[in-house]
């Protein structure tokens, strides 16, 4: 009896770890719309009014715990703070400068005013889920298909580039954070630095990586990068131009390689999303599947 | 633990409830630099109240379950979650629970080795970026909050499965099927006797 029982609970166990070594091996293989796809996305869907409502429904306790994290780490982000107050001082005043040189040209070159972001619906989108593993950055909108998201499209909150729609339901959407391993941004360093691919470092979301950028580029500390939006008129970047990412904070020389490692802080809080934004529309870039 | 349709339903709420809350509230508070997670620590809760296959079974459905809701890829949180819960489960068959805190400790163990499974799954699907040793420290916070996490988390979930858990019928004699409990006044009523006529075992081999 206890022998069949102990079979039994191999047997079990054994059919579970084939399982999910099977569905791993397809889920991983299959393309976007497999049928695994299709039945997770499914399930999602079934799923997102209740994520949803748990999301607002525990909104003040999740206030009330961020804000004792926060009060806990408020004391060193003031004084970095001030620091950071004082440079843009200095910077606003280059700025107002540099705009009034550059509205007075376009007024004589008779040039449309338009942002980087012309032509772009922006649809705003709560984050109500998240992945809770290290190695997924991920998080889930409450906006999907319905509302106009495709994937491919760039996500951005008011401080700077979030990410990117990796999958879409009809109510929800998943965005790929730049945090996230699987993600890579071709970026330019601002006013004519170099361009490069951002990367995440795995564990660490207050750290980007801005990789192919060669010993020889000097002075990249404290300046800022802006997404590159490149075309080749084959392939494009999935990301507009223009983008805010993150400033460069270290530059060291990269060891028995002819690239430098470059540090980025990026702009966007990546672990405490509310709000985000979805910009939907905008120009076709050739190569980016919508 | 004597698993009917009712417990079925109940293990199943359970499941629900611990995703949803892990993706909407628990993701969403990060917590000294680190995601609290509850999903290994009601595994675990599950393995140590269910024994192995109680366990295994409830880790897989888990697992699927939280990669469905977050479009991951599926199976890799059912393999770690799955291994985790049977492990639990298996340590209760094997060892009596004589401290109250066996638990929570047990829970950040398994959450630990939760975190290194789901880092050897990862790495072996392929991982192109460089990785960060930051990442350990995230995963041992991760660990010490599921400690945390599971002092509430075990009396809770043992209160819900309490019809379900042998341990909870008196030492010195056999419990007579769900069946015929309640042919003779209901599980609740039955229990009630059961602890008025002897103290409550803390631990007991389910």
């Amino acid at each position: 009896m206890y022998r069949k029982q102990v079979r039994r609970r191999r047997a079990v166990l054994v059919a579970l770890i084939v399982v999910s070594l099977i569905l791993i091996s397809v889920s991983f293989s299959e393309a976007q719309s497999g049928p695994l796809h299709t039945i997770q996305r499914g399930i999602s869907d079934v799923l997102s009014p209740l994520s949803e409502g748990a999301e607002r429904a525990l909104k003040p306790a999740r206030d009330l715990v961020n804000w004792f994290d926060e009060t806990f780490n408020a004391r060193g982000e003031n004084e970095a703070l001030r620091d950071e107050v004082a440079e843009l001082r200095g910077d606003l005043a280059d700025a107002q400068s540099a705009l009034g040189e550059n509205q007075e040209l376009r007024e004589q070159l008779d040039l449309r005013q338009t942002s980087a972001l012309g032509g772009f619906e922006p649809v705003t989108g709560r984050v109500i889920g998240r992945s809770p593993t290290l190695w997924y950055s991920t998080v889930t909108i409450d906006k999907g298909s319905s509302s106009g998201v495709e994937v491919n499209d760039a996500v951005a909150n008011g401080d700077g580039l979030v990410g990117r729609i990796s999958d879409v339901t009809r109510g929800t959407a998943q965005v790929t954070l730049i945090t996230d391993h699987r993600s890579s941004v071709s970026a330019r360093v601002l006013p004519d630095g170099p361009s490069g691919v951002v990367e995440p470092e795995v564990g660490d979301p207050d750290d980007l990586l801005l990789d192919f950028i060669d010993n020889d580029e000097t002075d990249l500390e404290g300046k800022i990068l802006v997404t590159a939006g490149w075309s080749n008129g084959q392939v494009s970047s999935a990301y507009p131009p223009g983008l805010e990412i993150g400033r460069v904070s270290e530059a060291e020389p990269g060891e028995q390689e002819s690239f430098q490692r470059v540090h980025v802080d990026p702009f966007a809080d990546l672990r405490e999303l509310d709000f985000v934004q979805v910009l939907t529309g905008g120009p076709e870039r050739p190569g980016v599947p919508g | 633990m004597i698993v009917t349709w009712r417990i079925g339903i109940r293990l199943a709420l359970i499941i629900v409830v611990t995703v949803i809350l892990q993706v909407s509230f628990f993701s969403l508070v990060p917590t000294l630099g680190a995601v609290p997670d509850l999903v290994p620590v009601v595994v675990v809760a599950l393995g140590l109240l269910g024994g192995g296959v109680v366990g295994a079974v409830c880790g897989f459905a888990t697992g699927l379950l939280l990669d469905s809701v977050l479009l991951q890829t599926l199976g890799a949180s059912s393999l770690v979650l799955l291994t985790i819960g049977y492990l639990a489960g298996r340590y209760r068959e094997g060892f009596e629970i004589t401290n109250s805190l066996i638990p929570s400790l047990l829970a950040g163990g398994f959450t630990l080795l939760a975190g290194a499974g789901y880092a050897a799954v990862q790495l072996m699907l392929g991982v192109e970026t460089p990785v960060s040793l930051l990442i350990l420290r995230e995963i041992l916070v991760q660990a010490l909050l599921a400690i945390v996490l599971a002092l509430p988390t075990y009396p809770l979930l043992r209160r819900a499965l309490r019809p379900a858990l042998i341990d909870t019928a008196p030492s010195h004699r056999v419990l007579a099927p769900a069946s015929v409990r309640r042919a003779r006044g209901g599980i609740r009523s039955g229990l009630r006797t059961a602890r008025a006529r002897s103290p409550r075992v803390g631990g007991g081999v389910a």
